[in-house]
């Protein structure tokens, strides 16, 4: 009976010690306004400001300058057909090329339609007729919108020339001969091609992890600065090992982040009407090691700080390749397998990956068994 | 990313047709330079399931008898499918798909043809009046990589700028130098600043040679812009970002406190500079925002002047403001003196 009894005598009062850790970090955190700053100010605004760049998702009216040098009706359905769309905007014509080029050099527009003078005359002959695309290649999304458009409008019209010259009896007729195999392209998961949606959820998980990763390494440093060692002694004063230590404050960096956790991936998506299709409980299911991994994480980065302002810089810098390891940009069947494997060591890398794919892919929580494992795995380490 | 542009990207194929047609569309999708078909799967569920366990970004889809109507005319359909999780992918993989449908669906149609004994001139003509003919201006290859590491880079370098200015400014007070330092430049915060901060500017200066030269010189990104303005350039990186490092210190002695405004501020900019998704496609206040980041301006000026060889006309107000933000610590110049002089360090 005293065995027992002594054994939980002995957990309570670790219990209470690990109590007490919670309490004093709970109140360094709240009395230190750098801390305010960054555990509580940054996750609630960073991702609001973030979703309100991409809010408006996709690249609409990219203006292009058109020289037509063909000056017929066929030129000019084209102009009128790519100033139709919603991803180009036909915004002035040029005499010549140089004033075209002069149009982008002054921003004004992205890209140039050159239509040839011999154009309409080539396409009556039955000729193959080229339609030129000039694309100022500083903006990906600019240069897709330009060129897309041009695509499609021209498939559209050869259609038409196409039923003119087929000479067939029936609308049905028509059909086939313009498509005789049909396609149907499905964008899923993101279906407007949304940059949002593309790049948000990436973001707010790497968020989540880099506030947990400066705000851990403040206080360390802080610590440190105000005399790490004499404080750690007089804990051990008080007989708290390090244990106690690590899970006290753990608790606490894990009460104040699953309250942000859920604000970044459940209330600010809604926010915003990002794509958000995850399920509650495989959610939690994921958010719960990943919260964990990246706490340890950053306890273990947090070892290596010796002043608190390093931390910014450690932070800071190691964003926007996190981004990159996550796979987001870049398709991850596509990255060197010596980053690959730098990737495997940081936490946000799966909680991204399980993230975008429940989130946006509205994926069960078995399809990202692999995630799972390997963040409880670096929980466990 | 030495590839340029994602190569070879898994996708999938769901052919419940088996026949010459669907197998020559699969082949043909193979071959591309993007796509490379990793695996056939029964159905569409579990080609949507790989999808999302990230094995495949995109699949075909061929329904059963889609053969046989086509030889008979009956318009059969098919469907791809692309994730636009990634948009990287996405549009690449849509591109690839489609030109697979487009060529099959001509294949008919010149075979057809060819039976009516029509010249191949003639069939390209029926086929395809009008053609598209692209000239992507500086970047033929589409490489993603001129994108990414024409601004990225630079942006790193200029937030290590942003962070370290106040860092050596504000080390000063931590450790109970300044008013050694004041003392030395005799009293004059316009020395000492200026002293302080020259070091770091050839410092940095040299690190953005370092980067011109492999980016430029190695891996040869297109400059038709030329050497001069690039020089130019990289110093209007440097020095209106040691400048707002120095107003942000000046306006808050806090060490601290001046380096995450300073961190928060410099990795806002990697997004408002709007080199992935274009400035003039955000809202309108983030418009007028854009104009307080410097990486803004740099990217502004990089893409017309040395991306593009366009004139400096287009961007002449970006170059003054970045000027401009040269001159800011000006006005915060007699506050850092006061600061200096009394402030003790409190953590």
């Amino acid at each position: 009976m005293t065995i027992i009894k002594d054994m939980i005598g002995n957990l309570t009062h670790r219990f209470r010690n690990m109590c007490d850790v919670w309490a004093e970090e709970m109140r360094r955190i709240f009395h230190d306004e750098g801390m305010i700053l960054f555990f509580i100010v940054l996750p609630l605004t960073y991702p609001i400001l973030y979703s309100w760049v991409y809010n408006n998702e996709v690249v609409r009216d990219v203006p292009v300058a058109v020289v037509d040098d063909s000056r017929s009706q066929l030129s000019r359905e084209f102009i009128r057909l790519c100033d139709a769309t919603a991803d180009v905007e036909i915004a002035g014509y040029a005499a010549d090329m140089d004033e075209a080029r002069r149009m982008v050099g002054e921003q004004k527009v992205r890209g140039i339609y050159h239509i040839p003078s011999d154009f309409a005359i080539r396409v009556n002959r039955g000729e193959q007729s080229p339609i030129a695309v000039y694309t100022d290649m500083s903006l990906m999304l600019n240069y897709k919108a330009i060129f897309q458009t041009a695509t499609s409008v021209s498939t559209a019209m050869n259609s038409k020339i196409q039923i003119k010259l087929a000479g067939n009896y029936t609308d049905r007729e028509d059909e086939i001969t313009t498509a005789p195999l049909a396609f149907h392209e499905i964008a899923i998961f993101n279906p407007t091609g949304g940059y949002g949606n593309f790049i948000l959820p990436a973001v707010l998980i790497l968020i989540l992890q880099q506030v947990l990763i400066l705000g851990v390494g403040l206080m360390a440093g802080t610590a440190r600065e105000n005399g790490h060692y004499a404080e750690y002694r007089n804990l051990k004063a008080r007989g708290i090992g390090t244990l106690g230590t690590l899970t006290g404050k753990s608790l606490c960096y894990f009460m104040l982040f699953s309250l942000i956790c859920l604000y970044l991936t459940v209330i600010v998506p809604r926010l915003f009407s990002f794509v958000s299709l995850a399920q509650p409980m495989d959610l939690l299911a994921v958010m719960l090691p990943f919260v964990l991994a990246c706490i340890f994480f950053a306890i273990t980065v947090s070892v290596a700080v010796h002043y608190r302002e390093n931390v910014l810089l450690i932070v800071v810098f190691t964003s926007v390749p996190m981004l990159f390891l996550s796979g987001v940009s870049w398709p991850q069947s596509n990255i060197p397998w010596f980053w690959q494997s730098i990737s495997w060591l940081i936490p946000s890398t799966y909680g991204i990956r399980s993230f975008v794919r429940m989130n946006t892919m509205g994926a069960t929580l078995a399809v990202c068994m692999t995630e799972l494992r390997a963040l409880w795995a670096q929980v466990a380490f | 990313m030495d590839e340029g542009q994602p190569e070879d990207m898994p996708v999938g194929v769901v052919d419940l047709d088996n026949s010459t047609t669907s197998r020559k569309l699969t082949r043909l999708l193979d071959a591309f330079q993007t796509s490379h078909v990793v695996a056939h799967y029964p159905n569409v569920t579990e080609a949507r399931r790989a999808i999302q366990r990230n094995e495949i970004y995109a699949y075909l889809y061929i329904p059963q008898h889609t053969e046989s109507n086509l030889l008979a005319s009956r318009q059969p359909e098919i469907s791809f499918y692309y994730s636009m999780h990634s948009l990287t992918a996405g549009a690449l993989l849509f591109r690839d798909l489609k030109t697979v449908a487009t060529l099959g669906s001509a294949a008919v149609g010149k075979a057809t043809m060819t039976a009516k004994g029509m010249n191949e001139d003639r069939i390209m003509a029926f086929l395809q009046p009008i053609t598209i003919d692209l000239h992507p201006i500086e970047n033929p290859w589409t490489n993603y990589n001129f994108y990414l590491s024409a601004v990225l880079v630079p942006g790193v370098i200029m937030l290590f700028i942003f962070i370290l200015t106040p860092y050596v400014l504000g080390t000063e007070l931590k450790f109970g130098t300044a008013r050694e330092l004041m003392a030395r430049a005799g009293n004059n915060i316009y020395v000492t600043v200026a002293g302080k901060l020259l070091p770091y500017t050839l410092g940095f200066m040299s690190i953005m040679m370092i980067y011109l030269l492999y980016v430029f010189g190695a891996l040869h990104f297109p400059t038709a812009g030329g050497v001069g303005r690039m020089l130019a350039l990289s110093f209007l990186a440097v020095l209106p970002s040691q400048a707002f490092g120095a107003f942000c210190f000046g306006l808050m002695p806090s060490l601290r406190m001046s380096m995450s405004i300073c961190s928060l501020w410099a990795v806002l900019s990697f997004s408002i500079a709007g080199n992935a998704f274009p400035v003039p496609a955000m809202d309108a206040p983030l418009q007028s925002a854009s104009w307080l980041f410097p990486l803004r301006h740099y990217f502004m000026i990089y893409q017309a002047s040395v991306f593009n060889d366009y004139s400096l006309s287009g961007v002449w107000l970006n170059i003054i403001v970045l000027l401009m933000f040269c001159l800011l610590p000006l006005t915060v110049l007699q506050r850092m003196k006061t600061t200096f002089n009394t402030y003790t360090y409190m953590p």
